[in-house]
């Protein structure tokens, strides 16, 4: 499909995503509803991926460029963190590694427990 | 001089600078091969430099910057598009992935809530880093929606995501962690996109189960604010 096309599908996805968080009684990230919106039409069939293949292909490509700006106000906002530094790189390394290892343990324990529902249903057939 | 002064303010001015400095981060980053040389790192340094050195205000530049923001929204839900290709490997094995990245998610909420009150931050700066272990433009909208500051939460983000995929294979030592599914899944939910990248260094099914569960861990933690923010 043409580029422009391409375009105009994403930013009217994004457009009722504003719409529906307009609409929410509950605060609610837009851009995650328009995420939520381009996955279900996927799944039901009404967009096919190669109808936003060039657009999406170029967003995900290029993902950390948009984040620049917001991420360039970060010199703006250095009084925040005046003499908290150290304690805000500590927080943030102890829960990788507790979010890595629950995840992960977690992860291992359902992938055990399904094989075991499996072996007792193996048994059971037999 | 001042008419000089009053170019910057164009918006040709940010957007170019943005592109010039991502294209140099990405070249160093070829260059280097290591997480710690993140084009999006190396382009906000080189930014901040430019702006620094010229005495340009922030305000010139997010003339341009306004412009790179329209495509935050479309970028996320651009997202939507690897979930959906690796469908058949989610379904394969459903139960281990969502249960996985809710509990993750859940739990990387919870211990940076708790080591915040410990360390007695104000509401402001634990806002801006609950958030800290999913994909950018979801860890955006969450922030502001709890009332952080933004800028922060990016620089959380990014630092998470430098930090995990660093560690990566040391924490897969270090939990003893043999399932490729189980490993590629911890990454993705620790270290989103960042760490994605070192999954897929890691195995084909590590990276692809990184992906998905990036992609699931944001959606749920975007749940999960909803309890964090009653708690704040």
């Amino acid at each position: 499909m043409k580029i422009m096309m391409q375009i105009a599908i994403i930013f009217l996805l994004c457009f009722v995503g504003e719409l529906i968080a307009a609409i929410l009684p509950f605060p609610f990230p837009a851009s995650v509803i328009s995420m939520i919106l381009v996955f279900c039409f996927l799944l039901w069939g009404p967009l096919k991926v190669y109808h936003i293949k060039k657009q999406t292909d170029f967003l995900l490509d290029n993902m950390a460029f948009f984040f620049i700006p917001p991420a360039v106000s970060i010199i703006e906002n250095l009084h925040y963190m005046e003499g908290k530094l150290l304690i805000l790189i500590f927080i943030c390394t102890v829960s990788i590694f507790t979010t890595f290892a629950i995840t992960a343990w977690t992860v291992t324990a359902m992938i055990k427990l399904e094989e075991k529902r499996k072996e007792r249903k193996h048994h059971a057939s037999a | 001089m001042q008419a000089l002064k009053e170019v910057f303010y164009s918006p040709y001015f940010g957007v170019v600078l943005s592109i010039l400095a991502y294209q140099l981060g990405l070249a160093i980053n070829r260059k280097i091969n290591h997480p710690i040389a993140n084009p999006l790192l190396i382009a906000v340094i080189i930014i901040v430099a430019v702006l620094q050195i010229f005495h340009i205000p922030m305000e010139a530049f997010q003339e341009g910057g306004n412009i790179i923001n329209l495509f935050l929204a479309p970028a996320t839900a651009a997202l939507a598009v690897p979930i959906y290709k690796n469908l058949q490997i989610l379904k394969n094995n459903l139960l281990p992935i969502l249960v996985g990245t809710v509990v993750g998610s859940f739990a990387s909420m919870a211990v940076v809530f708790g080591l915040c009150k410990l360390f007695e931050l104000d509401t402001v700066l634990t806002a801006s880093l609950l958030s800290k272990s999913v994909t950018t433009p979801i860890a955006m909208g969450i922030t502001q929606q709890l009332g952080g500051i933004v800028p922060i939460g990016i620089a959380a983000v990014i630092f998470t995501g430098i930090t995990g995929s660093i560690i990566a294979p040391f924490m897969v030592k270090l939990f003893h962690i043999n399932d490729p599914i189980a490993q590629g899944v911890g990454i993705g939910t620790c270290s989103h996109a960042v760490g994605t990248t070192r999954a897929i260094a890691m195995g084909e099914l590590q990276g692809a189960m990184s992906g998905i569960a990036m992609g699931l861990a944001g959606f749920f933690t975007v749940f999960w604010a909803f309890l964090f923010a009653i708690l704040l």
